[in-house]
């Protein structure tokens, strides 16, 4: 699979230039990395991985120009120039009988210069696996297609998402929200969740796995929650959605609830132009005010997409993965105003799906 | 509490022997697959079936590709990583999903 993936002609390109606009990129079966014009709905670039490219993690370079992606099956890192296709940083992290898998947990630095990951390594033996010290890495985006962590620092165990802000920080998504220093892998806690202070509640649960937002510098998840009557937690009162950020602006962080849990949600985000408003997506695409706590509207979709993103304009909502289409949604009335079909006709299945603003 | 299975039990022994530290979920070994501690595919979580992903086939490949449910849907992440081939659409091509079966090696 390793070799087939990474043979030097494995990249071929069908790409067009870039123009004004918003672009989308995501990935789909069975080998796609897509960039749409999502003014027009027109494919912009069509770039061949060469192999299953799910589940599709995706983090943009600050310059929107390169598309990092975690491949083969989430071991290794590749930076795509989406114009060309061109492949253009290569970090293959298992060796010999050590394999890293990253868990959705990939970023780069707001000023493009470094690319971020945890790793998971587990040595294989004869007999049992060897479980070890999960690494925060940090390598050099010029590191080219061998590239090796110029750092690596202990992180926590079962770390997600990743994302960084404009003051050089790093946030890691696991038990808590955490804030790392990929200067010196100082590591705190930014956001509690396992360890919040919320007598009346049970632990958050936290789905993280769409690393999107970074058009918005936000870092945005829901969480789900029991709240109970007292804090004897003997009788509950509610079940809660809220949500946490972090502005990747400022680094300043919130966590609130919004909602009861009436529906499922899989990922959510909101405009920068319109913060008061978040959108969540499942089998449902929901508007809720968080000033008000109130559901501005919900609206059934032709089947479930797990991941949501929005215009850098604030006007259209997109949903997409699961099957082949992006869904578009007036971000005012929720109804349906486009789609895009993955060209492929494959599914994108977990895939991220990134809005770049151009120009 | 009495164990169902022998892992239990194997838990349950390493519990009385002190040596709970050895014992890790799954999770935290991925290159053994299961990301998730989610009990089952087959119902939502208010106990029916209305929140389930509609429909089904789009959480086929959701569920197989990042290992989220490696006894309900065969793992690509590690495992099985040729189970979808031929395959791309999970709405048209789930008929030529096949069941699959441990290699002579890993039995």
């Amino acid at each position: 699979m390793k070799s087939a993936l990474f043979a030097a002609a494995a990249f071929c390109a069908s790409a067009l230039p870039l123009a004004a606009g918003d672009l989308l990129v995501t990935v789909a079966r069975p080998s796609n990395l897509y960039v749409f014009d999502a003014e027009d709905r027109s494919v912009k670039a069509d770039c061949d991985l060469g192999a299953n490219v799910t589940p599709g993690v995706i983090a943009m370079s600050p310059d929107n120009r390169i598309a990092y992606v975690l491949l083969n099956h989430w071991q290794d890192v590749v930076g795509v120039d989406i114009e060309t296709c061109e492949k253009v940083f290569h970090a293959a992290q298992s060796e010999g009988d050590v394999t890293r898998r990253s868990l959705a947990s990939l970023a780069v630095s707001k000023d493009g210069s470094q690319i971020y990951t945890v790793r998971n390594p587990v040595r294989k033996k004869t007999d049992r696996y060897e479980v070890m010290q999960p690494e925060f890495a940090v390598y050099d985006a010029d590191a080219g297609l061998e590239a090796k962590p110029s750092a690596t620092y202990e992180a926590p165990r079962r770390s997600t998402l990743m994302a960084s802000d404009r003051n050089g920080q790093v946030y890691v998504a696991g038990h808590e929200i955490y804030r790392v220093d990929p200067s010196s892998g100082e590591t705190e806690v930014a956001i509690a969740n396992a360890s919040w202070d919320r007598p009346s509640y049970s632990p958050p649960d936290v789905l993280a796995f769409w690393p999107t937002g970074s058009q918005n510098d936000e870092m945005l998840l829901m969480y789900t929650a029991a709240v109970f009557t007292d804090e004897t937690q003997q009788e509950m009162a509610d079940f809660v959605w809220g949500y946490q950020s972090v502005d990747l602006a400022t680094g300043e962080t919130e966590i609130a609830d919004f909602a009861s849990f009436e529906v499922l949600m899989f990922s959510a985000v909101r405009s920068a132009v319109d913060p008061k408003h978040l959108y969540g997506v499942y089998t449902q695409l929901s508007k809720h005010n968080l000033e008000t706590q109130e559901l501005v509207k919900r609206v059934d979709l032709p089947h479930t997409y797990y991941v949501i993103n929005v215009s850098s304009d604030g006007k259209e909502i997109y949903v997409a993965g699961t099957n082949d289409d992006i869904g578009i949604y007036d971000s005012e009335t929720l109804e349906r105003v486009g789609e895009i079909r993955m060209p492929s006709g494959g599914d994108m299945s977990v895939s991220t799906l990134h809005v770049v603003p151009q120009g | 509490m009495k164990p169902l299975n022998q892992k239990a039990e194997r838990v349950q022994l390493a519990a009385a022997e002190g040596q709970m530290e050895e014992v890790r979920a799954m999770q935290t070994v991925t290159a053994g697959c299961a990301t998730t501690f989610d009990p089952g595919w087959e119902v939502d979580p208010f106990g029916g079936l209305a929140a389930l992903c509609q429909p089904m086939e789009a959480d086929l490949y959701g569920c197989s590709d990042p290992c989220w449910w490696p006894a309900q849907v065969p793992d690509i992440m590690v495992n099985h990583q040729s189970w979808d081939e031929g395959a791309p659409n999970a709405a048209k091509d789930w008929r030529a999903l096949g069941a699959t079966y441990p290699t002579d090696a890993e039995t």
